[in-house]
């Protein structure tokens, strides 16, 4: 406690990624907008020619918003946690300080590649994992200099005992890289035949085993970057937002460990009722429903360390959009397994109810997550109050509105077209033609646009807050201890 | 308890990397000279069907379409016959899709014609009232990529071993062999379209990116 | 149409139900302890950046469930579904002929109603991508299905010709007849040969004297000379429909495919038949 006043920690890098996070939050929620009205709207596809059809955009969408706006949010706490719960500034190696300046630079010029080439149309196609070699390589270097950060920090730390939300920054660390590394395996065309373009490669794994070794890759993704550093961040937000002691360790411990068990063997339930053996997607039925318990073991713990502190919740923003993470956390963490059991996935699988899904974890969960966690960092990454906690207010509400418009739709779209897909008339014959399941959806595509819209126009809020915060914030004098300084 | 493993990096990452790497390996490896035997009958895609596979990838028409028919009574009807893992020995990279925001296409080439798909590639309203899949206008435009599909086939056939020039498996040849077949299978594409655009590329020995997969649909069967 | 009659939509919509329902109950727990509850316990030596942590139990609730499934899911592995226990083709194949039993055998002798109505559902799912949801070949994009069979359809095909069914005598050449002769060679067929009825009875008797040029082909009793051309003397009628749908067509409009890979069983087809026929005008 004392010590920690001491150090006077760095936060230029924190600073940089905390900037990334917004921009691209903005940018990758703008274009999931644009492809939510595509949706209802397609005239909206012929704007741009090929370049702004919903096929090109779609990726884009999902690449800025988990490779821009979420891993940024990772670094930018990373880079602010990690130097205080182990209690060395990165002022005391320059090595380290260079090295995650590089780590943000070199991370920028991946991102642009990856704008670049996905409106070119080059891509892979494997969900979440679009990008062809050259990038997947940079991506590769980028991933170990931040292991070299990690690891370096940690190896001149103060604090023996390692953190919680370090446990949890580790395994970001390592899954990913396990995963990404066997998913993108493949040959470059050109080196091979000396023809065709030059960043062209085809992948080292064929049908069904591709398809294995993605959703086992696209499964853990969700694991990794969506969950695990996102539960670091509220491990570490949360109490210290709220001032109260974490519940219970024990809690903390079974639900680490039991979650880095379990979520592997789950990714068989992208592959419900495919080619793969049926005893693979067993276990990944079986394994989601086991899930439930490690994941809700954490949302549980944050829960019960707001023991009766009802009146911070109603008088802190940030505790508010941190609680209601929780509880999106849960709602999509037994929304996944239910939708994981086989009766259940052969109506919802390829329907509108999975992008429900989807969105109730990152808008809820993630999105909430990474708002409240810059917010706390801002004061003492500037010095300055938050600039506003009326347009805090109004934002929180005015998202919370936006998430219950994006998944209430999607779920009535979801339910509708995947029984109106298996629907027979009296004669036995299929009752609807695709075109009418398509049909019936116009109003819901309408509605999940306006969700979209308003949880975008709350993250503008957001960042006009940050930014004037950080410019014309009123300057404090002393780290606040807990609760955020913010003006009216 | 745990303590000890958390005062010790190096043995608490080696400990997080062991309970995470080992259900991959049991859940993949068991069936993966299994998955990966071809249906009797399968054939690798030919390099015009390739190119076309490329350009279906793309713009990322995976985006709404899967091609994977799942054994349920409705999709068996609505699509055909419910998909067999060897049937897609030779996709690299599979294209199951995950959301159907448009019908599946496994084996739209049973149903769906050439002449169909100019129509719907152009203008998909025109053909179906309602539809909210995008005008793909460009491919009449844009020229296909068949060296690059060469490339890809060469490749597979070197280090993967898929069985190309084989007896009664598409032939491949050298570069300048292919491209012979490759004008001689866009021909009766071309011969069955109507764009006066693409017919007259395709006299001056170009091939349109619409050719190339109208190719690749006719092909899904 | 009864949407809880369906195994995997009653599945679906209790397992949306449940996802609400638990989420509610157990976060609507935890918000009653925020609200009423005093944190308390004993705190851990450690503290990091000010946080601290509380020795507390695990709760109670939480350890039974999460042993609770895990037990579930060796059971399910072990005993309940084993290794190689269940199968989804098995699954399927239980399906299909639950299906047949309930349909085909209620199905099995439709009247004529019954058809069309059965034929209508056919077509909109299967042939309106092509034909249009009426059947008027969306502006010539595929054959107009309003005039075909038609005495005026035939006609055509005189003038026209035919070809892309893949008949061993290959195509029906364009000009057999002027349109004069056409016209009396059609009413002739759909009076006496299909016997559909014309509309210019006094053209038949002209016709007749120049069916020859037509039984050339389709042979003295129409019905294509064991396959060498097809069987006319069922043209405009259902049954010539099938033949279509089983052979596919690749005409001077386009292209129709065949409707052979299994999607639709011979009383399907016929249906559709029937139901096209009644489109007719
Ligand atoms: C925005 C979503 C979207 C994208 C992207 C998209 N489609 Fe579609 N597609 C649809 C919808 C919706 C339908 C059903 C309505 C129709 O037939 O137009 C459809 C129908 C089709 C059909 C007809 C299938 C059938 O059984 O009737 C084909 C073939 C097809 N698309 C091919 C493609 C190809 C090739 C691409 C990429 C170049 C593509 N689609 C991109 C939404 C999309
Ligand atoms: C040279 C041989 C030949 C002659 C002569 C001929 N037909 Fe045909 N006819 C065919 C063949 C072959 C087909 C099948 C063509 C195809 O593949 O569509 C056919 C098809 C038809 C069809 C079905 C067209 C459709 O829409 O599928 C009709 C009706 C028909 N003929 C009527 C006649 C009549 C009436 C005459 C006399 C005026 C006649 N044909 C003379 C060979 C002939
Ligand atoms: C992929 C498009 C497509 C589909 C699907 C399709 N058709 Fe066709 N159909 C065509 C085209 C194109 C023609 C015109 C062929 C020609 O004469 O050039 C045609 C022609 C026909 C004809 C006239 C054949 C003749 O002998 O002249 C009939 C009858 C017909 N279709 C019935 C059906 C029925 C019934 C279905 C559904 C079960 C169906 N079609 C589905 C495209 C289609
Ligand atoms: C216990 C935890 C979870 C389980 C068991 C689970 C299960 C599932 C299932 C069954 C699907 C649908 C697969 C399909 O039919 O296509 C799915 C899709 C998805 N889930 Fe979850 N989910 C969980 C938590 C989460 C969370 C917390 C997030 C995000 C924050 C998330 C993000 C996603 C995404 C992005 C997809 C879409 C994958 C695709 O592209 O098809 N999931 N999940
Ligand atoms: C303004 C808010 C947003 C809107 C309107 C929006 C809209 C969309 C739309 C329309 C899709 C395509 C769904 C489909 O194909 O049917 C999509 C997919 C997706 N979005 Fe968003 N999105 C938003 C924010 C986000 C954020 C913040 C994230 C991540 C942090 C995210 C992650 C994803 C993912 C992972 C998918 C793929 C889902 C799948 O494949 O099933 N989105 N989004
Ligand atoms: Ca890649
Ligand atoms: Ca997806
Ligand atoms: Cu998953």
């Amino acid at each position: 406690m004392q010590s920690s006043k001491i150090i006077n920690y760095d936060y230029s890098v924190a600073k940089l990624f905390a900037i990334a996070t917004i921009v691209f939050g903005i940018v990758g929620m703008v274009v999931g907008v644009w492809i939510a009205f595509q949706m209802a709207y397609p005239e909206l596809n012929n704007l741009a020619n090929e370049y702004g059809t919903f096929g090109r955009l779609r990726p884009l969408h999902t690449n800025i918003a988990i490779f821009g706006f979420i891993l940024s949010g990772v670094w930018a706490t990373w880079y602010y946690i990690g130097q205080r719960v182990l209690k060395v500034s990165m002022i005391e190696s320059p090595f380290l300080m260079i090295l995650g300046k590089i780590h943000f630079w070199l991370y920028l010029v991946g991102v642009v590649g990856v704008v670049v080439s996905l409106f070119m149309g080059i891509t892979s196609s494997k969900e979440y994992a679009e990008f062809e070699w050259p990038i997947d390589i940079a991506i590769v270097v980028v991933w170990v200099i931040w292991g070299i950060g990690i690891f370096g920090l940690i190896g001149i730390r103060r604090e023996k005992i390692l953190y919680i939300s370090v446990w949890y920054y580790i395994a970001t660390f390592l899954g990913v890289a396990m995963l990404y590394l066997f998913n993108n395996m493949a040959v470059p065309t050109y080196f091979v035949t000396g023809f065709g373009d030059w960043w062209h490669s085809v992948s080292m794994y064929a049908g069904t085993n591709d398809a294995m070794v993605q959703w086992w890759y696209g499964h853990n993704a969700v694991a990794f970057i969506f969950t695990v550093p996102i539960i670091a961040m509220i491990y570490y937000f949360l109490p210290k937002e709220s001032g109260q002691p974490i519940f219970s360790y024990k809690l903390s411990i079974l639900s680490f460990w039991g979650l880095m068990f379990v979520y592997l063997w789950a990714g068989g339930h992208h592959l419900l009722y495919s080619t793969v053996p049926d005893w693979v997607q067993t276990m990944g039925s079986i394994f989601s429903i086991v899930l439930i318990l490690p994941s809700w073991g954490s949302a549980i713990n944050m829960l019960l360390t707001m023991k009766g502190e009802w009146q911070q919740l109603k008088d802190n923003p940030l505790i508010k959009f941190m609680v209601l993470a929780s509880t999106f956390y849960m709602f999509s963490t037994i929304e996944g397994p239910i939708q994981a059991i086989k009766s259940v996935n052969a109506l919802a699988h390829f329907t509108d109810w999975i992008p429900g899904h989807v969105h109730d974890g990152t808008l809820g969960w993630v999105g909430f997550m990474i708002i409240a966690s810059l917010l706390h960092m801002a004061p003492r990454m500037f010095k300055r109050e938050i600039y506003s906690k009326k347009l805090l207010e109004s934002q929180f509400w005015i998202q919370t509105t936006g998430i219950v418009l994006y998944f209430s739709s999607m779920w009535i779209a979801g339910l509708t077209q995947g029984m109106m897909w298996r629907a027979t008339d009296q004669y036995g014959n299929l009752a609807y033609s695709f075109i009418d399941t398509v049909n019936v959806l116009h109003p819901y595509y309408t509605i999940r646009g306006v969700g979209g819209l308003l949880y975008l126009i709350g993250f503008c809020m957001f960042a006009y807050n940050f930014y004037k915060t950080m410019t014309v914030g009123k300057e404090i004098e002393e780290e606040p201890h807990s609760t955020s300084p913010m003006a009216a | 308890m745990f303590h000890w493993l958390e005062k010790n990096p190096f043995f608490f990452a080696v400990a997080v990397f062991v309970v995470i790497a080992y259900a991959g390996i049991i859940t993949i490896l068991p069936d993966f000279m299994n998955s990966a035997r071809p249906v009797v009958g399968t054939k690798p895609y030919t390099v015009l069907e390739l190119a076309g596979r490329h350009v279906y990838i793309k713009d990322s028409c995976n985006a709404c379409h899967s091609q994977l028919i799942r054994p349920f009574k409705s999709e068996t009807d609505r699509y055909g016959m419910y998909s067999l893992s060897g049937e897609y020995a030779y996709d690299r990279p599979f294209l199951w899709g995950s959301k159907r925001t448009g019908p599946d296409l496994m084996r739209v080439g049973n149903y769906r014609t050439t002449d169909w798909h100019e129509n719907h590639m152009l203008n998909p309203k025109s053909l179906v009232p309602g539809s909210i899949m995008p005008k793909y206008g460009h491919m009449f435009s844009n020229v296909a990529d068949i060296e690059t599909a060469y490339a890809e086939a060469l490749t597979v056939k070197k280090v993967f071993n898929v069985p190309y020039d084989e007896i009664d498996m598409p032939k491949l040849g050298t570069f300048e062999e292919s491209s012979k077949i490759v004008l001689a299978e866009a021909k009766m594409i071309v011969d069955d379209m109507k764009s006066p655009e693409v017919k007259a590329a395709f006299a001056r020995g170009e091939i349109k990116e619409i050719v190339a997969i109208i190719a690749y649909m006719n092909s899904l069967k | 149409m009864n949407w809880l009659n369906d195994n995997v939509n009653l599945l679906g919509l209790i397992g949306a139900a449940a996802i609400i329902i638990i989420t509610i109950f157990v976060v609507g727990k935890y918000i009653k302890q925020i609200k009423y509850d005093k944190s308390t316990g004993e705190l851990a030596d450690e503290n990091w950046d000010g946080i601290g942590e509380y020795k507390n139990p695990l709760p109670i609730g939480w350890s039974i469930s999460f042993i609770g499934t895990i037990i579930w899911a060796l059971w399910y592995f072990l005993v309940g579904y084993p290794l190689n226990g269940y199968s989804q083709i098995g699954e399927y194949n239980e399906e299909v002929e639950a299906y047949n039993t309930k349909f085909e055998s209620k199905w099995a002798n439709p009247d004529d109603q019954t058809l069309l109505g059965m034929g209508e559902g056919v077509f909109l799912v299967q042939c309106a991508p092509c034909h249009g949801i009426t059947g008027d070949g969306i502006n010539g994009k595929s054959a107009d299905l309003t005039i075909w069979g038609s005495e005026k359809a035939i006609v055509d095909v005189i003038v026209n010709g035919s070809k892309g069914m893949n008949y061993p005598l290959g195509e029906m050449p364009a000009g057999l007849l002027d349109a004069t002769s056409a016209k009396a060679v059609a009413a002739y067929m759909v009076e006496k040969v299909t016997k559909t009825g014309t509309q210019n009875a006094d053209l038949v008797a002209m016709g007749e004297t120049l069916w020859v040029t037509c039984t050339i082909c389709h042979g003295e009793d129409s019905k294509g000379m064991n396959g060498s051309s097809p069987d006319i003397s069922n043209y405009g009628k259902p049954e010539f429909i099938v033949n279509v749908l089983n052979i596919g067509k690749k005409g001077s409009i386009g292209n129709m495919p065949s409707f052979n890979d299994g999607r639709l069983t011979d009383i399907q087809k016929l249906s559709v038949g029937k139901y096209v026929n009644s489109l007719t005008q």
